[in-house]
């Protein structure tokens, strides 16, 4: 069957863009990944586009964000829809262009995934966000994502041994990874000092939703990213040479049930595994041929509980694994090398489609100093929508691995 | 005379309801479209299919987990909420508001259908674990 390469990303800063427009940002990352292709001039060449966005319709008060982007970049009459999958919309488009390719229906895809949250105040970008859970047993309340982070993540501690200094050795790796990191949002290193054992850190580090803490949680972003993907086996394919070389190796996802409280195990996060499964067999590979991970660090809780269900630690492992330091770019796992969403940044449309574009830039081997992976061949990347009950787990392959 | 139901503005209890599969019996929470253990359908107008009994959640309740969450979202003018998720005796799971001093994973605690937001002059009705 067809492989699907990769042959073009593109890029945003993540941050506070919220002086712009969100379709001219969605914009400036596909013209990157067309430019990064080489295609730019020849962009009708690509037979559709599918774009990420959650919450335009919302906090943007915008809706038909696809036709507005393919106007915006000039490229009419080329087909475009628009995916909304909650903080998953990201894997799911890219999941969506490459069904696309892979079923011979169309040869050369553009995803671009985009947000622009910081439109609005934090607080309604807290309930907006919000909207996805179930409206009568769990918004009504008053309960948010991150106070599934924080329940959670009780539970894990009482069942695991986890510490709230092991959420902080997760907080003080993925800054260390933003501060090399160009695009991502908060680009300053924190240390163990300044947010955990300092006399300060109580302050520094205040809870947001217990025991989250400040610092446990990722930022409030704007930003968008872009891939261009293409058939190994199509005649278009050979223009892309320079930069191809990394395929779409397995993607998988996964759902689970919409309220938290209705699952057997609540700390079961059954979507990341199934979907993970399902990556690993689309991809005839296993969770030891992986190189490293780009995990959804929403919380930092997440990126620990998302390691163990996808196999790269056992049960209640991934904490020991931290503190060893295997975690980190120069460990044997290395996790979230572009800072993951607690420092890049969690534009919620974006994520996911940044999440590849990041384990692309690690087989090309084209990460920032200080960032860039040892040899690596396989990369994973997980994008978790809801509070788990609709996660994409893409493996991103050196073409002739 | 003109006869005019003022029921509908009447303040009304505060109740939480599940709903019981009238098939196989299994307890809903919140209420499905089909029962998963035997796939009856519901249809909340009765019109097609039989109407699911309801039944309200209240009284004791272990406590699975819990935080108290400072930044809240739009609508909330307060410093702080806690919530919980419980499971019941006979099983069913809830998530709702906690008010408990010192709370622990394990303790009991009685479930109550309260007010739980306030938008304008409408109340939303919820579960309140107390101690």
């Amino acid at each position: 069957m067809r492989k699907v390469a990769v042959v073009g990303i593109g890029h945003t800063r993540f941050g506070n863009l919220s002086d712009y427009n969100l379709v001219d940002v969605m914009a400036m990352a596909s013209l990157d990944a067309m430019e990064d292709a080489g295609i730019t001039e020849e962009r009708t060449l690509i037979d559709q586009l599918f774009v990420a966005n959650m919450g335009g319709g919302i906090i943007n008060h915008q809706t038909g964000i696809a036709s507005a982007l393919v106007s915006r970049i000039a490229m009419e009459p080329t087909p475009a829809e628009l995916i909304e999958n909650g903080p998953a919309s990201g894997a799911s488009a890219v999941k969506l262009g490459y069904m696309a390719v892979k079923s011979g229906m169309a040869d050369l895809v553009m995803v671009t995934g985009g947000e622009l949250m910081r439109a609005v105040t934090g607080w309604k970008g807290t309930d907006f966000v919000a909207t996805l859970l179930h409206p009568d047993v769990e918004y009504r309340y008053g309960l948010t994502l991150p106070a599934f982070g924080g329940m959670f993540t009780r539970l894990y501690m009482e069942r695991y041994g986890l510490t709230e200094r092991d959420l902080a050795l997760v907080a003080v790796k993925d800054h260390a990874n933003g501060a090399k990191n160009p695009f991502a949002h908060v680009q300053n290193e924190c240390t163990m000092e300044g947010i955990y054992d300092g006399p300060n850190a109580e302050v520094v580090n205040n809870y947001v939703a217990e025991p989250l803490r400040l610092y446990s949680m990722c930022p409030v972003s704007d930003g968008a990213a872009s891939l261009l993907l293409c058939a190994t086996d199509s005649p278009l394919y050979e223009r892309f040479k320079k930069r191809a070389g990394i395929v779409i190796s397995g993607i998988g996802s996964a759902t689970d049930t919409h309220c938290v409280h209705n699952r057997k195990d609540p700390l079961d996060l059954e979507a990341v595994r199934i979907s993970a499964e399902r990556a690993y067999q689309n991809a005839c590979l296993t969770a030891s041929d992986i190189s490293f991970a780009e995990l959804h660090d929403a919380f930092v809780i997440l990126e620990i509980a998302i390691s163990e269900e996808i196999g790269l630690f056992r049960k209640g492992e991934a904490k020991n694994a931290i503190a060893e330091g295997a975690t980190k770019v120069t460990g044997s796992m290395p996790i979230n090398t572009s800072g993951g969403l607690k420092a890049k940044g969690h534009p919620v449309g974006a994520t996911g489609v940044s999440q590849v574009y990041e384990l692309v830039k690690q087989l090309r081997q084209e990460a920032e100093e200080g960032r860039q992976v040892a040899d690596p061949v396989h990369g994973i990347a997980v994008n978790f929508g809801g509070f788990g009950n609709n996660v994409v787990t893409t493996i991103c392959s050196k073409e002739f691995a | 005379m003109i006869n005019i139901d003022f029921s509908a503005y009447e303040e009304t209890r505060p109740k939480v309801e599940g709903v019981v599969c009238p098939t196989c019996g299994k307890l809903h929470y919140p209420a499905p479209m089909i029962c998963d253990r035997c796939n009856t359908r519901r249809d909340p107008s009765g019109a097609r299919y039989s109407r699911w009994e309801t039944t309200e959640l209240e009284g004791n309740c272990t406590l699975l987990t819990w935080t108290r969450v400072h930044a809240l979202p739009d609508g909330f003018d307060i410093p702080f909420l806690q919530f919980g998720i419980v499971e019941f005796s006979n099983g069913l799971r809830a998530s709702g508001l906690l008010k408990s001093e010192n709370p622990e994973i394990g303790m009991q605690l009685t479930a109550i259908a309260d007010v739980v937001r306030e938008t304008g002059n409408k109340k939303e009705w919820g579960l309140v674990f107390v101690t």
